[in-house]
C-alpha cells in the first residue's frame, strides 16, 4: 500500500513534469515565434494577416506595352483602381499618393523601391494610353493600365477590388455614367505578394510614414 | 497676353460683382469656389465651394453652367466601407442661417465634357441658378488638392485621428 502510494506519485510527478515542460516550450515557442511575425502596433491594421501571393494577370499599358506579375516584383507597388472620368475621389486619392512618394524623396533607398500603378476599371472610355497619361500627372512613378472585364478581373478579384460600371442614368449626356470603385490603395511587396493596404481617407504623411515601417519590418524579417 | 488681361479683368469683376452682391444684404453668399486640378486629358473635374444662405427662408440650387463644360451636375461622393460611389442630387437646399460646404470627397459639382484642357491657376466662370430665380456667377481657380490632404492630416493629428485608422 505504502509502495503503490509512493509509484503512483512518482508516475504523477512525472506526468507533472512533462505538462510543465511542454507548456514552458509553447510559451517559449510562442515567445519567439511573436518577435518574428508579429508587425509593430503602427503597421498592423495597415497589413493583410498574411501576405498573399498573387497569381498571374496580364493589363495593358501604353504602346500595347502589357504590365504581369512580374513587373510587379522587386518593387513595392502602390495600386489603385478607379477611372478618369471620377473627378472628385481618383484625383484626390492619386494626388495624395503623388504626395506621400514626394515626401519618401526624403528616403533613397525607399524611394527607389517604390512604384505607382493606376487601373483603369473603365476601359471602355480609358484608352491604356489615357490611362497612363492621366497617372503619370500625379508622379512620374505612375504608370497607368487597363484591360478588358476579364484581364482587370484577374487581378481586382484576388485584391477584393470591386467595381460596378453604373447604365447612364437618362439626365446625363452623352458618355457620362458613373462608376463604382474601393478606394483602397493596395501595396504589394517586392515578392509580388499583396501584402498591405491604405484605406480611405488616406493622407500623404500617414502612406509615407507607415510605408518606411512596413519597408523596415519586411526586411527585418528577411534578414532573419 | 491681352488674353490674359481681359479674363484677369473679367474675373475680378465677376468677383466684385458676387462681393458686391453679398455685402447689400442679398442672402446668398459664395466663399472659396475652386475646381481640383486633374491630368490636362481628362473629360471631368470637380468644383467646391461654400454656399451661404443668410437669409429667414431655405434657398435651393437647381442648376449650374459653365461656358468651359459641356454640362454640370450636383453629386455627393460616398463611401460604403471602402467603395465610393457618387450619388447625382437634382438639386441642393442651403436652409436658412446656414451654409453648405462643397468640398473634396463629398459633396462637388461634376464638370462633364471640358471643352479646353485647364491647368492649375485657370479661372472657371459658374453660373449659379436657384429656384428664386435668382443667379450668381462666380469664377472658380483651378488648384491642385494635394495641400488640401495634408493640411486636414494635420488637422486630424489633434482631434479624431484615430478615426482615420482602417
Amino acid at each position: 500500500m505504502k509502495n503503490q502510494s509512493l509509484v503512483l506519485t512518482k508516475r504523477n510527478l512525472a506526468i507533472l513534469l512533462a505538462i510543465a515542460l511542454s507548456i514552458t516550450a509553447f510559451i517559449g515557442w510562442r515567445l519567439g515565434h511573436k518577435t518574428v511575425v508579429q508587425p509593430p502596433e503602427e503597421i498592423v491594421d495597415y497589413l493583410f494577416w498574411q501576405a498573399k501571393d498573387l497569381t498571374d494577370f496580364k493589363l495593358v499599358g501604353a504602346n500595347s506595352k502589357t504590365l504581369v506579375l512580374n513587373d510587379l516584383k522587386g518593387k513595392w507597388s502602390f495600386i489603385f483602381f478607379g477611372y478618369t472620368h471620377c473627378p472628385d475621389v481618383c484625383p484626390l486619392t492619386l494626388g495624395i499618393l503623388g504626395q506621400a512618394f514626394t515626401l519618401l524623396e526624403n528616403n533613397p533607398d525607399a524611394f527607389q523601391e517604390i512604384q505607382g500603378v493606376f487601373i483603369s476599371v473603365d476601359p471602355k472610355r480609358d484608352t491604356p494610353e489615357l490611362a497612363k497619361e492621366y497617372a503619370s500627372y500625379f508622379s512620374s512613378k505612375f504608370t497607368g493600365v487597363t484591360g478588358d472585364t476579364a484581364q482587370l478581373d484577374a487581378l481586382s478579384r484576388q485584391m477584393s477590388a470591386l467595381y460596378t460600371i453604373h447604365p447612364k442614368e437618362p439626365k446625363e449626356s452623352g458618355d457620362n455614367y458613373l462608376v463604382s470603385h474601393n478606394s483602397t490603395i493596395f501595396l504589394v511587396d517586392p515578392r509580388g505578394r499583396l501584402y498591405g493596404r491604405f484605406p480611405p481617407p488616406q493622407a500623404p504623411q500617414e502612406i509615407a510614414e507607415v510605408f518606411i515601417k512596413i519597408r523596415m519590418f519586411y526586411n527585418e524579417g528577411a534578414n532573419k | 497676353m491681352m488674353g490674359l488681361f481681359l479674363k484677369t479683368l473679367i474675373a475680378l469683376m465677376l468677383g466684385f460683382a458676387a462681393l458686391s452682391a453679398s455685402a447689400d444684404g442679398v442672402d446668398i453668399q459664395i466663399q472659396d469656389p475652386w475646381v481640383l486640378a486633374a491630368p490636362p486629358n481628362v473629360k471631368v473635374m470637380a468644383a467646391y465651394l461654400e454656399i451661404k444662405n443668410n437669409g429667414q427662408k431655405p434657398r435651393i440650387l437647381t442648376n449650374i453652367a459653365s461656358p468651359a463644360f459641356g454640362q454640370v451636375g450636383i453629386h455627393r461622393s460616398v463611401m460604403h466601407g471602402n467603395m465610393a460611389h457618387m450619388e447625382h442630387l437634382k438639386e441642393l437646399t442651403i436652409p436658412p442661417n446656414a451654409s453648405v460646404v462643397l468640398k473634396p470627397g463629398g459633396l462637388h459639382f461634376m464638370l462633364m465634357d471640358a471643352k479646353k484642357p485647364l491647368l492649375v491657376g485657370d479661372q472657371v466662370p459658374m453660373t449659379l441658378n436657384f429656384q428664386s430665380g435668382e443667379k450668381i456667377v462666380v469664377t472658380a481657380i483651378v488648384r491642385s488638392g494635394q495641400m488640401e490632404g495634408m493640411e486636414d492630416h494635420q488637422h486630424m493629428d489633434h482631434s479624431g485621428h484615430e478615426n482615420h485608422k482602417p
